[in-house]
């Protein structure tokens, strides 16, 4: 079970639909699995159906964490129009074996859903989430 | 010379947990290859096996990013800070399961495929009008899948709108036309947004109206709205499909602008009175199928990028003698609004340039 702040998760639903038709991105970071800070990053590729982690926010993040001595626990971004479940691209472009795959859905706009999952080499594997103060 | 370069996390099994390591190279290329030498398995994560770097890692050299300098043959000198950067990517795939199927006849045109029904997804168009033109083309336009859908009507449903307002049914009698629009494109594809602006073009909003949407759709039936909307298109540089019909008789045409627009055609309106309305005309209710449907078959045209648009060409249409023509127009170096001097740069008072009385405006 990962527990998921609500403050987080209302971020990454703000974030997401801020960027709406496109899909956001950002990550989360901390330590001893705790997520401690969120960091909204650009999308390279604005795009409804796409995102591409701006490579600079993304190196500028990696060297504050290192600093910080904190971990990369998760990487979130939306999908607009579907489910919030890994797509065959997100499986593809799955780097972070050791991070959280955050997925917000807007495809209801007034009921969004937030599922994480942990994808290694292929695999989707899905965290039980519990949304909290 | 010795070069830093930081490890990202993936990668940090290979290099024994250290997030930056020293090693020497005069480009990025001999730097991964020294790289390798100490932490084997590193080269096949950075280049491909044609030994290129794999599209999915980005490189930087201090704060640049390699494929703006010289990807692997980029020099390095003393003290530069090198970062690799796995890609974090991903993205929804561009249909679901139902949307496969609804636009699989688009999808399987070469011409359209699933890039151009994506575009299609991603646009927008505005309806200038909720009658005769904007019905069918509204019609065609959310079947086709354009993502979001404005629609301009201050109107009410009448039961004369019916014989050609395709939109509209009997029950809709005395509703907004701008909501049984709604109503029916939702009921053919939940797939669009559509956003009702019931209102009554004018120089006050029109700006505002037309600025959120990629192509407008005319399907006014008076003078005003028509050099209302011209001028606004031309001056926030949206292209327009134009249509009118009279009777048995139907005329489209697209305004690119910077390539004509319904002034470079018809630089007065005529005088009021000349020009009698469908209302007092009369008008063929399926040629207002016709002419809609063409006008959003360019509309759709545009927003793909494919064929030719009507633009430059106006095309006549006569119901009764079944039979098209075409004229050339071409942008008149004098007009007021798109010539090479305009005298007209902004919105004006339409009402009065028509010489029609404010609110007397028809669907």
């Amino acid at each position: 079970m990962f527990k998921l702040e609500k403050r987080f998760a209302t971020e990454i639903i703000d974030h997401a639909r801020a960027e709406a038709p496109n899909e956001c991105c950002g990550l989360l970071a901390g330590e001893n699995g705790t997520i401690l800070q969120l960091y909204r990053c650009d999308s390279a590729e604005k795009s409804a159906y796409r995102y591409y982690l701006d490579p600079k926010d993304q190196l500028r993040v990696m060297r504050e964490l290192d600093e910080k001595g904190w971990e990369l626990l998760g990487i979130y971004h939306s999908h607009t129009h579907t489910e919030a479940y890994p797509s065959k691209t997100d499986v593809e472009l799955a780097f972070y074996p050791d991070a959280l795959y955050f997925i917000v859905s807007l495809e209801k706009p007034s009921e969004p859903v937030i599922r994480v999952f942990r994808i290694n080499d292929g695999n989707i594997t899905e965290e039980d989430v519990m949304i909290g103060q | 010379m010795t070069v830093k370069i930081y490890i990202p996390t993936p990668f940090r099994a290979i290099t024994r947990n250290q997030a930056t390591v020293e090693v020497e190279g005069e480009t990025i290329q001999h730097l991964i290859e020294a790289l390798e030498a100490e932490y084997p398995g590193i080269r096949e994560r950075v280049f491909d096996e044609a030994g290129e770097i794999h599209r999915h890692i980005n490189i930087y050299v201090n704060e640049i990013a390699v494929e703006n300098l010289k990807g692997k043959d980029t020099a390095l000198v003393e003290g530069d800070e090198v970062s690799l950067i796995p890609a974090i990517a991903g993205g929804a795939i561009p249909f679901t399961e139902e949307q496969i199927k609804r636009y699989s006849r688009h999808i399987i045109l070469p011409e359209v495929g699933g890039k151009g029904q994506r575009k299609l997804l991603n646009s927008s168009a505005l309806l200038v009008g909720a009658g005769g033109l904007g019905c069918p083309a509204a019609l065609y336009l959310a079947a086709a899948g354009v993502g979001r859908l404005g629609i301009v009507d201050f109107d009410l449903v009448d039961l004369s709108n019916l014989q050609r307002q395709i939109l509209h049914h009997t029950h809709d009698l005395g509703r907004p036309k701008v909501l049984s629009a709604v109503d029916s494109i939702g009921d053919i594809n939940p797939d669009v947004k559509v956003e009702p602006h019931q209102a009554q073009l004018s120089s006050e909003n029109v700006k505002e109206i037309i600025a959120g949407y990629d192509v407008i759709v005319n399907g006014c039936d008076n003078f005003p709205t028509r050099y209302l909307l011209n001028d606004a298109c031309y001056f926030l540089k949206k292209p327009m499909v134009d249509g009118s019909i009279f009777r048995f008789e139907g005329q489209v045409t697209v305004f690119s602008p910077g390539k004509g627009c319904y002034r470079c055609l018809y630089p007065a309106p005529p005088p009021p009175g000349l020009v009698p309305s469908c209302a007092e005309a009369g008008v063929l209710g399926v040629l207002c199928g016709i002419i809609g449907s063409l006008q959003a078959l360019e509309a759709i045209k545009l927003i793909l990028g494919g064929g030719d648009p009507l633009v430059n060409r106006l095309l006549f249409f006569d119901a009764m003698t079944l039979e098209f023509r075409q004229v050339k127009i071409r942008r008149d170096p004098e007009c007021p609004v798109c010539g090479d001097h305009p005298t007209i740069t902004d919105l004006i008072d339409y009402h009065e340039f028509c010489g029609v009385p404010q609110g007397q405006v028809v669907s």
